[in-house]
């Protein structure tokens, strides 16, 4: 047993409240604390929604019965309902068609504008700055602003392709259905570039300069300087990078939704946009609650490979 | 021992707190409603009723309009619902068959103020379902044709002379298109919800077609219609992601001689630096059927609220000659007939958009009215985009709909 060190009279109680509060955080009884905090937190924030759209998923569910929880389980009729909708192949195809575009773009685009401002010219990184000013202003702004730019009479890119002379007629970005994807995608990334640029920035200072230096003197130029040195050791980074981004660009809704509405013709709705749309329009909570599972099943896959991949990168 | 005394001030502050934050029920209404904007009639009416009736306040809330299903339905699933609510019109059938309204039926028997006699049957029309009453009308609006006088002139048009019929219509449209100034002849929202839906069933409507039978050729006539403008490039293309008030920006920018929109637009027509109009909208030849869309909000008391009486009191107020001619400031109409407003603003426009009123035609009522929508957005935007021809479009739609109307008919047109 130790005794409680006495410092002075003065502050004796301050002392001996912080010596017992470091004890306690050393000891090993504070474990069960901090598993038992997190453990409540999952449960309630986390475990709770996802176990209540589970079950919802399950039922046949409408606003009549919504409060009662009287609700007649269906077993798999509502995932049967949905796979019967010749609708569910568009949105599917749609939802990879997005998810792949903006994962790969904005990691790729996300890379060069990070090793294009790690060039450390001057004003490099007050620039490098500014570029996040888009990220920070709210997806409804954006979807706003970017539906203005394309709109197809007098939106101000159809204007400059046209005054440049690239293309002839109109390009109908929105209400055309073989270019309404693309172009709420073209948003999504430009939309999400920044955050892909700023962790990959992150990654790169962890990059030890001397590694770069010694192969600099050893005669590598700078491409083979990337290929050899820099990505490599960036791969854990671009790893979970490709993770977020997917579970980010999965539950994209607000752009989609001032932009398009996931029209013309469904030509750009995408899982959450239906899924709210069957919700909160048609008031089929159920199959509503059945596409939110589903791409939450989707969505664990994809981390559970990432995570995996990131473990075994860090084990070499 | 300190820790613990501050641990009781706390405790004590917070249980104040929460006593002074819970509203006493037994003298409050509270109301959802969609008055969003300061100027809004509706906010004036409530501040009327709170001045009125010092012992029952209205502890009121804005929804945008987008979000009050979204709303009422979270309001029904934590158990927080308001006493009173403004319902988009045509999810009255919907809630009220889901059993998320209060039935009015015995409350508006005995009432002297709200009397079916007082209101356009198209608005009253909407708030029954199976013989029952469950909602009472609020404000109502149509759509009707606004159009630019300068341009019909500068056309060699008489801008007294809009169109009165679909030919007149398209002949005009063909004409006040101008592709070298990048100026559409008409425009209209074939948006995928239900703003594309309500504007298009005025022309179904016109046609001579119906819901019941969609796949008829006069149905088809008027999607076909629709189809020829868009291809035609009378009608921008935009139209299919377009709400009305953003076609409505696009006129009033000079991008479209003509435009198809409600009153709730006129707000903003004293920054027009044009000469614009209003005139009801045309009719199909040789039918000769007057018929618009019938848009606004009605009163609704959601299952479950606490203080139904007084909210059905403060319904009644709101049905008052007084507070009903409000809503004309708001850019919408009475829902009565036998409401007079006197000096309206824009008087022209007043008089076109109340002409419009006596043939706004509800949606439903049907308590799956979102899905027969959804079906109808559908077929509107596959005629548009030449993914299916006008008819191969509804017929698709038919098989969706007809099902439905089998199990619960719309009631008999009016």
């Amino acid at each position: 047993m130790h005794s409680i060190p006495v410092a002075s009279a003065l502050g004796t109680d301050r002392l001996s409240l912080r010596y017992r509060f470091d004890r306690a955080l050393d000891s090993a009884l504070i474990w069960p604390v901090l598993v038992g905090a997190t453990v409540i937190f999952l449960a309630v924030f986390i475990g709770y929604p996802v176990i209540y759209n589970l079950v919802m998923s399950f039922q046949e569910v409408n606003v009549g019965n919504l409060r009662s929880m009287h609700r007649p389980f269906v077993g798999l009729a509502n995932y049967i309902k949905l796979l019967d909708d010749p609708l569910f192949w568009v949105v599917a195809r749609n939802t990879a068609s997005f998810v792949i575009g903006n994962v790969v773009l904005q990691c790729l685009g996300g890379l060069a504008l990070a090793l294009y401002f790690a060039q450390r010219f001057p004003g490099s990184g007050w620039l490098r700055g500014v570029i996040l000013a888009g990220w920070m202003m709210p997806p409804l702004v954006i979807g706003g602003v970017w539906k203005w730019m394309l709109t197809s009479d007098n939106g101000v890119v159809n204007f400059v392709l046209q005054s440049l002379g690239l293309v002839s007629g109109k390009i109908y970005w929105l209400s055309d259905p073989a270019m309404s994807l693309i172009s709420v995608m073209a948003a999504n990334i430009w939309f999400g570039l920044p955050f892909n640029m700023i962790l990959i920035a992150a990654g790169l200072a962890g990059i030890p300069q001397d590694i770069l230096e010694a192969a600099a003197l050893d005669g590598a130029g700078p491409v083979r300087r990337f290929f050899s040195i820099t990505l490599p050791l960036l791969a854990p980074t671009l790893y979970a990078l490709v993770a977020l981004s997917t579970i980010y660009t999965m539950r994209a809704f607000d752009l989609i939704w001032t932009m398009t509405h996931g029209g013309p013709v469904d030509a750009s709705n995408i899982f959450p946009v239906w899924s709210y749309r069957l919700s909160f329009e048609v008031f089929d909570f159920g199959t509503g609650a059945a596409i939110s599972t589903e791409m939450l099943v989707i969505v664990f896959l994809v981390a559970l490979v990432f995570v995996r991949s990131v473990r075994a990168e860090s084990r070499i | 021992m300190i820790t613990w005394t501050r641990r009781t001030v706390l405790g004590i502050g917070l249980a104040t707190a929460a006593l002074v934050a819970m509203p006493a029920t037994a003298q409050t209404v509270t109301m959802w409603h969609i008055f969003g904007q300061p100027s809004e009639p509706g906010l004036g009416n409530i501040k009327r009723w709170n001045d009125a009736n010092p012992s029952t306040q209205i502890d009121h809330k804005f929804i945008p309009f987008g979000q009050l299903s979204q709303q009422l339905i979270k309001g029904i699933a934590t158990g927080d619902v308001p006493d009173l609510i403004t319902i988009d019109n045509p999810n009255t059938a919907s809630f009220a068959s889901l059993g998320a309204l209060e039935d009015l039926t015995d409350m508006v028997a005995k009432s002297s103020v709200i009397k079916a006699s007082n209101f356009y049957k198209g608005s009253w029309g909407v708030t029954q379902w199976k013989g029952r009453q469950w909602a009472v009308p609020g404000e109502a609006n149509t759509i009707a044709l606004y159009y630019n006088a300068d341009m019909f002139r500068a056309k060699g048009l008489d801008p007294d002379k809009p169109p009165k019929t679909w030919s007149e219509l398209l002949a005009i449209t063909e004409k006040l298109t101008d592709k070298s100034k990048n100026v559409y002849g008409l425009g209209f929202s074939a948006i995928q919800n239900e703003e594309g839906t309500s504007q298009w069933l005025a022309w179904l409507e016109q046609s001579g077609g119906s819901l019941t039978n969609l796949n008829s050729p006069d149905a088809v006539a008027a999607l076909q219609v629709w189809t020829d403008l868009v291809a035609k490039e009378q009608v921008s293309k935009d139209a299919l992601v377009r709400r009305q008030f953003e076609m409505t920006n696009a006129w009033t920018g000079g991008g479209s001689a003509m435009v198809i929109s409600g009153p709730w637009e006129l707000q903003r027509m004293k920054d027009v630096k044009f000469d614009w109009r209003v005139a009801p909208m045309p009719v199909r030849d040789g039918k000769n059927i007057q018929a618009s869309a019938l848009g606004g909000f009605v009163w609704g008391i959601p299952m479950g609220a606490k203080n139904k009486a007084g909210a059905f009191k403060v319904i009644e107020f709101m049905s008052l000659q007084p507070q009903m001619a409000q809503a004309w400031l708001g850019g919408r109409l009475p829902p009565s007939p036998n409401v007079v407003i006197d000096n309206p603003q824009f008087p022209a426009a007043y008089a076109a958009f109340k002409k419009q009123m006596e043939f706004a035609r509800p949606r439903g009522p049907h308590p799956e009215w979102p899905t027969i929508s959804a079906a109808v957005q559908t077929a509107i935007q596959e005629a548009l985009t030449g993914r299916a021809k006008p008819a191969q479009a509804l017929e698709k739609a038919s098989k969706v709909i007809a099902p439905l109307l089998q199990k619960n008919p719309l009631p008999a047109a009016q």
